[in-house]
């Protein structure tokens, strides 16, 4: 199957700002036929998409709660019927916190504990390498990608975090340069480290730093271009 | 004029218009101005909005040649990028609103030059900035930095346009002014560039974005002024920053543009609907008919004149055909925002003011826009005899030289503003190949072309103190320095807006020091080849203060800042400062002057820096930077980096720890030919790199080394080799690259 005929819906909400960066590294690095979803576009349902993108950004400029507008959007019962019927769905960083807000995933984002916005690079322990995101990375390897958000100190009830580890819905975890996982090495103070978590039937992933920042080499890490080959893969093997 | 017609209105009733400004408008008027138009004489004839100072001086500077497409006079300057893309950039200054409030002045501070960009229909990729508060022990100094850098990031990071670079400064100077500089670079299609000069008779003027409010009023005139002891009561000039509402703005714009739906187009910044009314106007040559009852309000029963003073942001005024306005409407609709006729565009030279359906005001375009010019008194300043050369043996040699090194590098000018940048989105867009904390940062056109190797290089820098201490050279060093950045990196400086920030152009020693350091400027220009195609000067940097029974005014250092652009042709070749291979050779390329005057090791360590800096020898300054780049350009040189503040210590510390990868260090082991140690390790500004290479340099390339040398009469000498973690100058440094490391990133 030639990638071409993978086709990716971003969805674009009033203030998305990754959507652009998202759609060039799906068309341009990978080959994937990517477009964009308006937030209020008049479609029946997603079923021509084969994943669904919720790109980072300020949807409705993250004034109220990040991503609590976002979820409350027209696009986003389209999603959550899209992935309620086992459809692929990443939300990155502005999307990660939309997905938590729209219930597709569970757990909320406080403020970091830096009380400060944080771009810089982190290093990722992959926890799970059975899921669409993750099924082209090496279990336990070290993934170097950016991240850059205000809001993405990950909290849960320690009934959610059972379930998320019964289920290892915990795909990632911010971790040192070698892999150990550190206070140090988290940088917004997110509960257990944790970056990315993935819903009970691995279909919905949600994550803080930036894949599509961190898929060509002249930006100083390829790893995030494994999240989106793990996807190709995925389908092209369904 | 008339003479005997004295206004006896009171200073204050006057908006900063001065007695013979106020009698010129009258008798312009044929009467006395009533509020509405004292208003907007008041913004349109301010110092922000009109340069009456300092027009006559940038009027000098050289402003074509090269790439320069379109230089100053519109919204930005744009630049040729070759294959049919452009490049629109400038830098502006917020440094009133940001001492009153500085969250909400920083934030629209930022907003504001990015409109200025994405007006022209450019998509703005990359925003600088230039920061400088008051002394770093200053009580107020933690509250200024933290609130300015959480204001800039607020509304760029919200924007989703990246912020690659900049510099902070701390000095006492700015204790009661501090200068917040703003840089926006945007890419366009050259056919698809937008002014504000293109007006047809019979277009329809549409206000677009926010509504209006009370925020702002009287914005332009407060940043004319000084600063009195009741600053507090300034606070309602200052605008409250949207930057949701502007990406939206900026969304609806560009795809109103994509769709040729709008003719002519003008921000509303400083003095908001009065100016961008009338210069569109008066650029166009034409006229305009604005409608009050149009205008969307956010506060009910606002005034006329508090319409048109209101610098509401994310607003802009547009012309369009009659017969597009529903396409366009439907574009500002799809992205939530006000898109309303607010009039027409007229051929009598007038603005016709319609207010209550009635013909409110009508004023004539060309007594508002063409306010006066001035060629202020200039003496030189006083202090100026007292700054002599240094003699550095009537200062005594530090015993240990370690624990000079260590206060160098920690002090907060020096020190790595790491917490800084990383409050910034520096990686969206997916165009950042070298982020902040180097010396230029550079990016590429990510685009949707997937080989788009061409890139583009960005440096903001200047010195106050050494303009303090000799004007004419601060102005130039600080386009050279800008190039030495982007040389550094391998780029090709290619052309600059420059940010001049002064205190009272009144005071006759300020615009001796504005006029030398504009010479300073166009000199370096000139011969680096690098036009001025954008800017903006920010005057009344200065506070009445009072200690105790006496006052006083607290002025800043003249504060010359130039932003720069270059070229390169492949991204991948950029060179970044820092080592990258243990055994790897060091050398100088230049030579060392050795003068400590104004340096950072006399203020700190002999707390006496008013000394004369080493003059700049541009003839030799263009002659380095082209062989450097030669050096650069055949693939010899694995790291450069210029010496500045700090001195040759602080370019080769720097060098050591800054790869992400690992630490470095070094043995120099160099004839320092007459030099005193602390005038080796720690003058500035010299016209000199630090370069890294393999030992092919001195090896297989060595034929070919000397020739490009030759031809550009430059001298190469080796001093050390990289090392692990260990630093070693000569017997006189010997300290380890870790206790550097960790107090270089965490002094401030």
């Amino acid at each position: 199957m030639d990638n071409k005929k993978i086709k990716a819906g971003i969805t674009v909400f009033p203030g998305s700002n990754c959507d652009y960066d998202v759609y060039r590294v799906l068309n341009a690095v990978f080959g994937v036929s990517a477009s964009f979803i308006w937030h209020k576009d008049k479609v029946k349902n997603l079923k021509n998409f084969d994943f669904i993108v919720i790109p980072g950004g300020f949807s409705y400029g993250d004034y109220l709660r990040s991503g609590a507008l976002a979820a409350r959007s027209p696009v986003m019962e389209l999603v959550k019927d899209y992935a309620f019927g086992g459809g692929i769905v990443l939300g990155i960083c502005n999307g990660f916190q939309i997905l938590l807000e729209a219930g597709l995933l569970d757990g909320v984002m406080l403020t970091n504990d830096s009380l400060k916005f944080e771009c810089k690079d982190v290093y990722l322990s992959t926890l799970n390498t059975d899921t669409p995101f993750t099924c082209a990375v090496k279990k336990n390897s070290v993934l170097k990608m950016p991240i850059a958000h205000h809001d993405g100190n990950y909290f849960a009830t320690d009934k959610i975090i059972d379930g998320l580890n019964k289920n290892d819905g915990v795909v990632f975890k911010y971790c040192d340069e070698k892999g150990n996982l550190s206070a140090g090495s988290n940088p917004n103070g997110s509960l257990y480290n944790i970056a990315g978590i993935s819903n009970e039937n691995s279909n919905v992933m949600g994550l803080m730093p930036h894949p599509e920042r961190s898929s060509e080499k002249i930006l100083g890490s390829e790893d995030g271009g494994h999240i989106f080959k793990s996807i190709i893969k995925y389908i092209k093997e369904k | 004029m008339n003479k005997t017609k004295k206004t006896n209105k009171p200073a204050e009733k006057l908006f900063g218009l001065s007695t013979e400004e106020y009698e010129k408008i009258s008798e312009l008027l044929g009467r006395e101005p009533d509020d509405f138009e004292l208003g907007i004489f008041s913004a349109m004839w301010s110092e922000h909005c009109s340069y009456k100072s300092s027009k006559v001086y940038l009027k000098t500077l050289p402003t074509e040649g090269g790439k320069v497409l379109i230089g100053p006079g519109e919204n930005a300057g744009v630049v040729d990028f070759g294959d049919g893309d452009v490049l629109v950039f400038k830098m502006e200054s917020h440094n009133h609103p940001s001492f009153i409030e500085p969250f909400q002045g920083s934030a629209t501070g930022v907003g504001g030059i990015m409109r200025d960009i994405f007006t022209m229909g450019a998509r703005p990729v990359a925003n600088l900035n230039s920061l400088r508060f008051g002394s770093f022990s200053h009580p107020r100094t933690p509250y200024y930095l933290s609130e300015v850098v959480k204001g800039i990031g607020f509304y760029g990071n919200c924007m989703g346009v990246p912020t690659v670079g900049g510099e902070v400064v701390f000095d006492e100077c700015y204790n009661d002014n501090i200068l917040v500089n703003a840089f926006t670079i945007g890419i366009a299609k050259k056919d698809g560039i937008f002014l504000s000069s293109k007006c047809e008779i019979g277009n329809i003027v549409v206000y677009v974005g926010s509504a209006t409010g009370m925020d702002g009023i009287h914005g332009a005139t407060m940043a004319s002024e000084e600063f009195d002891l009741k600053k507090n009561k300034k606070r309602s000039t200052v605008q409250v920053g949207d930057p949701f509402t502007e990406k939206l703005l900026l969304e609806a714009c560009l795809e109103a543009m994509e769709k040729k739906l709008i003719v002519s187009i003008q921000d509303m910044g400083a003095a908001g609907l009065t100016s961008s009314s009338f210069e569109m106007a008066d650029k166009s040559g034409k006229g305009m008919i604005i409608n009050l009852d149009s205008i969307p309000l956010r506060t009910a029963g606002m005034t006329p004149v508090e319409m048109m003073l209101s610098e509401s942001q994310e607003r802009m005024l547009l012309a369009c055909e009659k017969e597009k306005f529903s396409e366009l409407k439907g574009v500002f609709d799809k992205w939530g925002l006000n898109c309303v006729i607010a009039g027409e565009v007229i051929k009598e030279k007038v603005v016709r003011f319609y207010y209550n359906s009635k013909i409110y005001k009508t004023l004539d375009v060309d007594v508002i826009v063409n306010g006066p010019e001035y060629k202020r008194p200039v003496k030189s300043p006083a202090y100026l005899k007292e700054i002599k050369p240094l003699k550095i043996k009537s200062y005594k040699m530090p015993g240990n030289l370690n624990d000079i090194a260590l206060k160098i590098i920690t002090n907060p000018n020096i020190a790595s503003k790491k917490k800084v940048y990383t409050q910034y989105d520096y990686t969206i867009g997916t165009g950042t190949v070298v982020p902040p904390g180097f010396s230029a940062a550079v990016l590429r056109v990510s685009g949707n072309r997937l080989n788009q190797n061409k890139g583009f290089l960005l440096n903001v820098s200047g010195n106050s103190k050494y303009t303090y201490l000799d004007p004419f050279t601060g102005g130039a060093l600080a386009v050279t320095e800008c190039a030495r950045n982007i040389t550094a990196c391998g780029g090709s400086p290619a052309a600059i807006t420059d940010c001049l920030n002064f205190a009272s152009p009144e005071d006759p020693e300020t615009m001796w020091q504005f006029s030398s350091a504009v010479e300073g400027i166009k000199s370096a220009a000139i011969k680096l080849n690098t036009p001025v195609i954008s800017g903006n000067v920010s005057f009344y940097n200065e506070t009445a203060k009072k200690d105790g029974d006496r006052t006083y005014v607290s002025k800043i250092y003249p504060t010359p800042v130039i932003g720069m652009l270059g070229f390169i042709d492949d991204v991948n070749n950029a060179v970044t400062p820092y080592f990258k291979d243990e055994g790897d050779e060091i050398y100088i390329l230049g030579s060392l002057n050795g003068n400590l005057g104004g340096s950072l090791y006399m203020d700190i360590i002999h707390n006496d820096f008013r000394q004369k800096p080493s003059a700049l020898d541009l003839d030799y300054e263009t002659r380095l930077q082209n062989c450097l780049r030669s050096l650069i350009a055949k693939g010899f040189i694995k790291s450069a980096a210029d010496i500045s503040e700090g001195g040759i210590f602080t370019a080769l510390a720097e060098s050591a720890i800054a790869n992400p990868k690992r630490t470095f260090g070094f043995a120099v082991d160099y004839d320092i030919n007459g030099l005193r140690a602390d005038e080796f390790l720690f003058s500035e500004f010299e016209q000199a790199f630090i370069l890294t290479a393999d030992k092919e340099l001195n090896g297989a390339h060595k034929a070919a080394v000397k020739k490009i040398l030759g031809e550009y009469g430059i001298k190469l000498e080796k001093i050390g080799t990289v090392k692990n973690n260990e630093m070693k100058i000569n017997g006189i440094i010997n300290l380890k690259s870790d206790t550097i490391k960790e107090g270089y990133y965490s002094a401030i």
